[in-house]
């Protein structure tokens, strides 16, 4: 274990007891509610991290936060989403940027006095993942249109952010930085009552799998890539996962407010 | 029904008269685009049916409904109907439900004395409604889509909006010259089949008791997916019961003669001898019933065709958690995409 011990009954240990009866009206039109209800520590190869545990009231979807250092009750906490994805996350799939992006927003976060990584199982209901795959299937066949991928779940931009709005709520997150490259995260985050106080782009590290998203023609700066575009000279078709786009160390980065 | 064979084109058209084409509908006619509806059937409603046997309401498909979205709640307390709130209450054996989710206490649930379709009657009020009206294929043209009726007639519209089974949404859009989203969307409605279900409405003497049970749910039997006990819903004269079949054993005995007879045989096996003799027994068999879970989309799909037309799909398959909620959301998250995404 780590050398960083902290006592048993520490400000986030004490939220599960805080929770075991919690119940609210519910954040967004679905009302979701969520209770803290396990902490631990967890080691991993990227740090050492408290791992928080939340039960929801609308499905049996477990989301979970890697918190580093002492979040309760703080202000301008820097604030990762990232959305599960199976084949990416765990499997290090080249069809996306996933693991690199997880990673980079764990090392992010360490690299900052204090974070969360909010872990989203938003590949849910045990069909998320089975369009996903058969989104890949179509994409192989050539029928990778929009609306496929739309009506699959997949490339789906309204996720559901009020799930992540409570849970930052639970952790009583004063206000936040959110990581990220899509402003349109801040504004749908703030639409749930959070309190963005400004936002930290995520870039991640070039490597052999990303590396040729440097090697495309000069973007007009705020708009997003065309994935299309750069098909070619990817390993393998991609798609856009995390709704947040790829920007690689060596790239201009999309300007705010686009 | 006009008698010259092509009308005026409309921005929206709705064909399919069911919860999502009239929850569809009924969320433009709010946004002020009104759209003529259409349907095969003399009545709306679709899968959400109720017929009446000597007079007496029974529902035969959906039969009962039940939610947790609170849109959906409110459209369903809207209702000008007896409700029967949290029908069934009373339920024997545990097998599973249509929905995983259908009688989970965090689940609303409601059915009403006239009959389940006292819901689609109720989102009907005040559309253009087009019944007995058979769409048999789809022309595309410059700026939209013609609906070529069975009897010759073609309603033109900018958005036509089908509101069906997957297998009949395929079929129409089949009509179609192909073209890259149609290729990709039929694609995606072929991924997934529905599943069928044989039904019977059987009455039963007088002299027989009612059963004690609003909704049966048998846990061991490969033939009987469900009983419910209508009689439960209203006074009857006599115990009711609509029998559904399991997807898999309807699949395999549709065409089957003997199918009505076998089902009885069944119920006879689970509920007791007086179940297989009913003094009348009305059989219908729904080839699209309803979807497996693997089957579920993600949303309704809003086709761009090349000629400048579009193509809403909405119902039941899409989106998550199916059934007559699942149906009635995806005609609304259509109808916003309509309005939102132009024309």
């Amino acid at each position: 274990m780590s050398t960083e011990t902290l006592p048993k009954d520490d400000a986030l240990s004490q939220l599960v007891l805080r929770d075991q009866d919690h119940e609210c009206e519910g954040f967004g039109p679905s009302k979701v509610c969520v209770r803290v209800v396990a902490v631990a520590a967890l080691p991993t190869r990227f740090g050492p991290f408290r791992i928080v545990a939340f039960w929801n009231n609308r499905d049996g979807k477990e989301h979970v936060a890697l918190v580093h250092g002492d979040v309760v009750g703080g202000a301008e906490v820097p604030v990762r989403l990232h959305s599960e994805c199976l084949t990416g996350d765990v499997m290090g799939s080249l069809r996306c940027d996933c693991r690199d992006q997880l990673t980079e927003g764990l090392a992010a976060i360490r690299r900052e006095q204090r974070g969360v990584l909010l872990y989203l199982r938003q590949e849910g209901r045990g069909i998320g993942l089975i369009n996903k795959i058969r989104a890949y299937a179509l994409q192989e066949q050539g029928l990778d249109t929009v609306e496929a991928n739309l009506a699959l779940g997949f490339r789906d931009d309204e996720r559901d952010y009020a799930v992540a709005a409570h849970m930052l709520w639970s952790l009583q997150l004063r206000s936040i930085r959110l990581i990220t490259n899509n402003p349109e995260k801040m504004r749908q985050l703030t639409q749930h009552g959070v309190n963005v106080a400004g936002r930290i782009p995520h870039v991640i590290p070039p490597n052999e799998h990303n590396r040729f998203y440097l090697e495309t023609k000069a973007r007009r700066s705020g708009h997003f890539i065309d994935l299309a575009e750069l098909a070619p000279l990817a390993e393998a078709p991609r798609l856009m996962e995390q709704s947040d786009p790829v920007v690689v160390e060596g790239m201009p980065e999309p300007l705010p407010g686009k | 029904m006009p008698s010259v064979p092509e009308l005026a084109r409309v921005p929206v058209l709705v064909v399919g008269a069911g919860v999502s084409g009239l929850s569809c509908a009924r969320a433009l006619a709010t946004a002020g685009r009104s759209p003529p509806v259409l349907d095969r059937a003399r009545g709306v409603g679709g899968r959400c049916a109720t017929r009446r046997v000597e007079d007496h309401p029974m529902d035969f498909g959906v039969t009962f409904l039940h939610g947790r979205d609170p849109e959906f709640l409110t459209a369903l307390r809207e209702v000008e109907a007896t409700a029967l709130p949290s029908w069934p209450t009373q339920v024997r054996g545990t097998g599973r439900p249509c929905q995983p989710a259908a009688l989970s206490p965090a689940e609303t649930r409601v059915a009403w004395t006239e009959g389940v379709s006292a819901f689609p009657r109720q989102l009907a009020r005040g559309l253009e409604l087009w019944l007995g009206a058979n769409a048999a294929r789809l022309e595309a043209r410059a700026g939209g889509v013609a609906v070529r009726l069975e009897n010759g007639a073609a309603l033109e519209a900018a958005t036509v909006v089908l509101a069906m089974a997957a297998e009949q949404l395929d079929g129409l859009l089949a009509t179609l010259e192909s073209e890259p989203e149609l290729a990709a969307a039929r694609a995606v409605l072929g991924l997934s089949r529905s599943e069928p279900c044989l039904a019977l409405l059987a009455l039963y003497p007088k002299d027989v008791p009612l059963p004690e049970w609003q909704l049966c749910l048998p846990e061991d039997s490969k033939v009987l997916q469900l009983a419910s006990n209508e009689s439960s819903k209203r006074r009857m004269p006599g115990p009711a019961v609509v029998y559904q079949a399991q997807a898999a054993w309807s699949r395999a005995h549709a065409e089957d003669r003997g199918w009505p007879r076998a089902l009885l045989e069944e119920a006879g096996r689970v509920l007791g001898p007086w179940a297989a003799a009913p003094r009348i027994a009305d059989a219908h068999r729904w080839d699209f019933a309803r979807n497996g879970l693997a089957a579920e989309l993600a949303g309704p799909m809003l086709l761009p065709l090349r000629g400048g037309g579009r193509v809403g799909l909405c119902g039941d398959r899409f989106g998550r958690g199916g059934g007559v909620e699942g149906a009635w959301l995806s005609g609304r998250a259509l109808a916003r995409r309509i309005v939102d995404e132009g024309s």
